[in-house]
């Protein structure tokens, strides 16, 4: 009789994007962008309403940079926030 | 012939009063050496030499009187004189294995011989007087005497020539031997006395008088000085000294000064090169610097002391001699202000003394360097010495040789394990460190340890084994178990920082030894730059770096270990991990270390997510029924950010489905909590821990899941074919066949042959008491950790990596070394950067290809001599490049 006192497995994240990685830093996607230290929920991913896929702090730079119209660095579209 | 010239002018009258004259003279000279010479013959003999003056014969009469003499003293003295040591010709006879009774015997014969002839010496240097008195009278009858001095002088200078001239030419040649063992085993005794002496002073002595501070010098200096002369007093006064001064004073009357002082200071250097190896010996525990120090000042010096001052020319208050500055002139002990300012002959024998004495101590331990740095840190107080004994001496340069040498023979071997070697060599860079602060000949031994090392393939897995086991530096020494290499270097360097800041005057001293040193250091080496304050940094860490090639690599591979080590945890327990991480974070930059940082943060995530996911879980699953196999509380997950880790080695694996579903409802709760995030399962990562239950005891182990699965299955199926298991539980025949055996080799399963050539039947072992059944006892839980058993890590080793992108260059290295039948290691390294352009082009490092080339050497597919590499005459056979076509 085999008896289990304890099951320690490993797995791995990853933000399932489309892409490997961000089309503005062109860092990957389950890394993080040059600004954060740490992946993952320090530095997360944010979906465009042209499905389009960024990290969080560099699609708000770019955001930021762009007036008065901010559009999506991949296929120009006026960007939005995926809601 | 100038007296003859006088004779042909003389009257027949003058020369019959010349004959007359000469006669007398001679018999009364004849009369005064057979010491006959009374009153009346003395004034016979005064009017005679007179009368010869008179007719200007005052040559001749000087020459035959010293010619008389000679005769005389060569009859009576000196065949005499070596008739006495005639018995002692064979001098090696005389070593110490002799009786004590014949030695003390020659002694005394050595003694009355001097004696003997000395006597005779003075008696005929009175004879010589009664002569000088004839001529002065001759001269006041002449009524000047202006030159009389300078005369007799010269009379008296002749004699003594003649009585050396004579004793020398007819020297037996082992006189001198017979001097020196005279003056050794004087001193032996001497020292003998001493140290008996000193035993019962010892407790004065006995604080240490070296260092003082200004305040309270002065006293102690006067107790000290206090002491030394009632000391000095006593040995001044003991027989033997007085013996020994009344030898050599005798010698030295004989004209034998040089070969007297030769004699005694082979002996000294003698008696102090045993007394130095007679204190070091083999203990490199406590220091004996100090100790030969003393003993030189308390007999050798003592004893030069007493002799000089016997001898009557050693105590000149000669204020002059303070000019001389010796080095240790400024310590206090070493002269004796208060008795005399020691004459600059004994300064000159103590500097002489020091630097014989220094110079064997160092002689001695350079030999023994290897075993001393076995020894070290317990054998500091030896280092310490040799340092102090270097910095006097120079001879830097002798002790590189010497322990490259040593280190050739006895170290870098291929007996000896790259573990021991690392160790020795942190020791040797920690114990030369003291003795050369500016690291110049630390980098020359160092680089053929770091050579060598570069040659191993586990070099680099043992640099970081040894960096972050908590065995430290030093696996058998006591007390520092739990504490890395790591955490020592930076204690210790947080030390040489405070040490540092306060010694300015340490400069100087390097200034010095750099002066000193004559050994010329490799110009490319030991770049003038680095000489000043970073050539102090020169830390093990930087030296172990340099062996490995680059920072980067070492790093690299720490990486690799850490993700082994972090995988097959069984909790989220990663203190010792931090700390070592925060460790490398000082040595390494942060940026360097930023990936293995990344990789403990994801254990700190790990464990909180994997509260907050079970917490929810089982709110969810409350009421509902809790199944077979496992319970989610036995469930801990460790989820890491994968960008960040060494590359993977993923493999399928059926686990338990019971567990493959809990897997599947954690991989659910943990997108409902972080979405968009997903988990991905390596299902053959991890860490099971099992209890086998049997009928009267359990069992426990912790393994990895592949090995649950094996076991798990046999649960349902007591035996199994490798083919059905293998497909069972989802992996390839031949890695069930490896993993299956770590089962086999506890006794829990049994291997038979199947039916089919490969393939094995295994069967559980019910009942395992049959195996086991020595010492085991019911209830017995025994716990193993056996992840990795088979060496297989879950994380692509840093060779495994390098080993599959070498690969593809081996062709083409085997190819050039076929055309150009040799080359070296560089030229190679060169030609590859040169042609391997195109897809994949070549980048490994020097030492990267060197560790890929040692691979094809251990394969004995190429060899190495003379630094050449070739192509093995094995292989050559099944090679056959396309020659034509
Ligand atoms: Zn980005
Ligand atoms: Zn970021
Ligand atoms: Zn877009």
């Amino acid at each position: 009789m085999v008896r289990n006192l304890g099951w320690h497995p490993v797995a791995s994240w990853t933000w399932d994007a489309q892409d490997e990685t961000c089309g503005i830093c062109r860092m990957a996607f389950d890394g993080c962008c040059p600004d954060c230290k740490f992946p993952g929920d320090d530095c997360p991913l944010i979906w465009g309403a042209c499905n389009h896929a960024f990290h969080l702090h560099c699609i708000l730079k770019w955001v930021n940079s762009q007036t008065p119209q901010p559009h999506c660095p991949m296929c120009r579209r006026e960007w939005q926030f995926k809601g | 012939m100038e007296n003859l010239g006088i004779l042909d002018s003389l009257s027949d009258e003058c020369i019959d009063e010349i004959l007359q004259s000469w006669n007398g003279y001679c018999s009364c000279t004849e009369e005064i050496l057979k010491g006959k010479g009374d009153l009346s013959i003395e004034s016979e003999f005064v009017a005679v030499v007179i009368a010869l003056c008179r007719h200007g014969l005052e040559g001749l009469v000087k020459d035959h009187f010293l010619q008389v003499l000679e005769v005389a003293f060569k009859e009576n003295g000196v065949s005499k004189f070596w008739q006495h040591f005639h018995d002692y010709c064979d001098a090696s006879m005389m070593a110490s294995n002799k009786p004590l009774q014949i030695q003390e015997n020659y002694q005394s014969v050595l003694c009355e011989s001097l004696e003997e002839i000395c006597l005779q010496k003075q008696f005929q240097e009175k004879c010589l007087l009664i002569l000088v008195h004839a001529l002065q009278s001759y001269e006041e009858s002449l009524m000047e005497s202006k030159k009389s001095e300078v005369e007799t002088d010269n009379l008296f200078s002749r004699y003594q020539l003649m009585v050396s001239s004579v004793l020398l030419t007819t020297l037996p040649r082992h006189f001198p031997e017979i001097l020196r063992l005279y003056f050794k085993e004087s001193l032996e005794e001497l020292s003998t006395m001493m140290a008996e002496e000193y035993e019962g002073g010892n407790e004065i002595q006995g604080e240490g008088n070296f260092d003082l501070d200004e305040g309270e010098s002065l006293t102690k200096i006067e107790v000290d000085i206090d002491k030394r002369y009632y000391e000095m007093n006593t040995v001044r006064n003991t027989k033997l000294v007085r013996n020994i001064g009344k030898v050599v004073r005798d010698l030295r009357s004989l004209g034998f000064t040089s070969m007297t002082e030769d004699a005694y200071a082979s002996a000294i250097f003698f008696l102090l090169k045993t007394k130095v190896h007679d204190l070091a010996g083999d203990d490199y525990r406590s220091p004996v610097l100090e100790s030969i120090r003393e003993w030189i000042q308390a007999v050798p010096l003592q004893f030069l002391y007493a002799l000089l001052d016997y001898l009557g020319d050693s105590v000149g208050y000669d204020t002059a001699s303070s000019g001389l500055k010796s080095p240790l002139a400024s310590c206090p002990s070493s002269c004796y202000p208060g008795i005399s300012i020691p004459s600059e002959g004994l300064i000159r024998w103590q500097l002489r003394l020091e630097y014989f004495a220094y110079e064997t101590l160092q002689d001695l331990r350079i030999g023994k360097l290897f075993e001393i740095i076995v020894d070290y840190p317990d054998s500091s107080p030896a280092i310490e010495d040799l340092k102090q004994c270097l910095e006097y001496t120079g001879q830097h340069s002798k002790l590189v040789d010497s322990f490259i040498s040593s280190l050739r023979f006895r170290l870098l071997t291929a007996g000896a394990s790259t573990n021991d070697i690392l160790h020795q060599y942190v020791s040797t860079i920690k114990a030369l460190r003291t003795i050369d602060p500016t690291g110049v000949f630390l980098e020359a031994v160092g680089e053929p340890i770091s050579e060598y090392l570069r040659g191993r393939k586990d070099t680099i897995k043992c640099i970081v084994t040894m960096l972050t086991d908590g065995t430290g530096g030093h696996s058998n020494g006591p007390g520092n178990s739990g504490d890395s290499l790591l955490e020592e270097l930076n204690r210790d360097a947080g030390n040489q920082e405070n040490a540092d800041c306060g010694d300015d005057f340490n400069i100087d001293d390097k200034q010095a030894w750099m002066n000193a040193e004559r050994w010329e250091p490799d110009p490319v080496k030991a770049d003038p730059l680095k000489s000043s304050r970073n050539r102090r940094k020169l830390d093990i860490l930087g030296m172990m770096v340099n062996i490995i090639g680059s920072k980067d690599q070492l790093v690299n591979e720490y990486r690799v270990m850490l993700a082994e080590k972090l995988l097959n945890k069984s909790d989220y327990d990663i203190d010792s991990e931090i700390r070592t991480l925060e460790l490398l974070k000082i040595h390494f930059g942060e940026s360097s270390m930023q990936r293995c940082e990344i990789m403990l943060n994801d254990l700190i995530d790990s464990k909180r997510t994997n509260t907050n996911i079970k917490a929810s879980m089982q709110q969810s699953q409350r009421g509902t029924e809790q199944g077979e196999g496992i319970s989610l509380a036995l469930l801990d997950a460790t989820i890491i950010s994968s960008n960040f880790w060494p590359p993977i080695l993923v493999e399928s694996l059926n686990i338990p489905a019971a567990v493959d579903q809990l897997l599947s409802d954690y991989a659910r709760r943990f997108h409902e909590i972080k979405t968009p995030r997903k988990l991905l399962w390596k299902k053959n990562l991890g860490t099971v821990k099992l209890e086998l239950q049997f009928e009267d005891r359990t069992v426990q182990f912790t393994v990895a899941p592949v090995h649950a699965a094996i076991i798990m299955q046999f649960q349902e199926q007591t035996t199994w074919t490798s083919k059905n298991l293998a497909a069972a539980i989802g992996v390839p025949v031949d890695m069930l066949n490896r993993r299956i055996s770590f089962w086999i080799s506890k006794g829990i399963l049994s291997e038979m042959p199947g039916k089919e050539s490969d393939d094995h039947v295994f069967t559980l072992v019910d009942d395992m008491v049959d195996t086991n059944r020595n010492g085991v006892i019911n209830g017995t839980c025994e716990e193993l950790l056996v992840v990795d058993e088979e060496g297989e890590g879950s994380v692509a080793s840093v060779e495994e990596q390098l080993l599959k992108e070498m690969t593809v260059y081996e062709k083409f290295i085997l190819g050039m070394l076929t055309n150009f039948g040799s080359m070296a290691l560089d030229r190679i390294h060169n030609t590859l950067k040169m042609f391997c352009v195109a897809e994949p082009a070549y980048d490994k490092s020097l030492h990267q290809l060197q560790s890929f080339l040692s691979g094809l050497i251990s394969e004995e597919k190429l060899e190495l001599r003379d630094a050449f590499l070739f192509i093995t005459e094995r292989l050559k056979i099944f090679i056959h490049w396309p020659q034509e076509s």
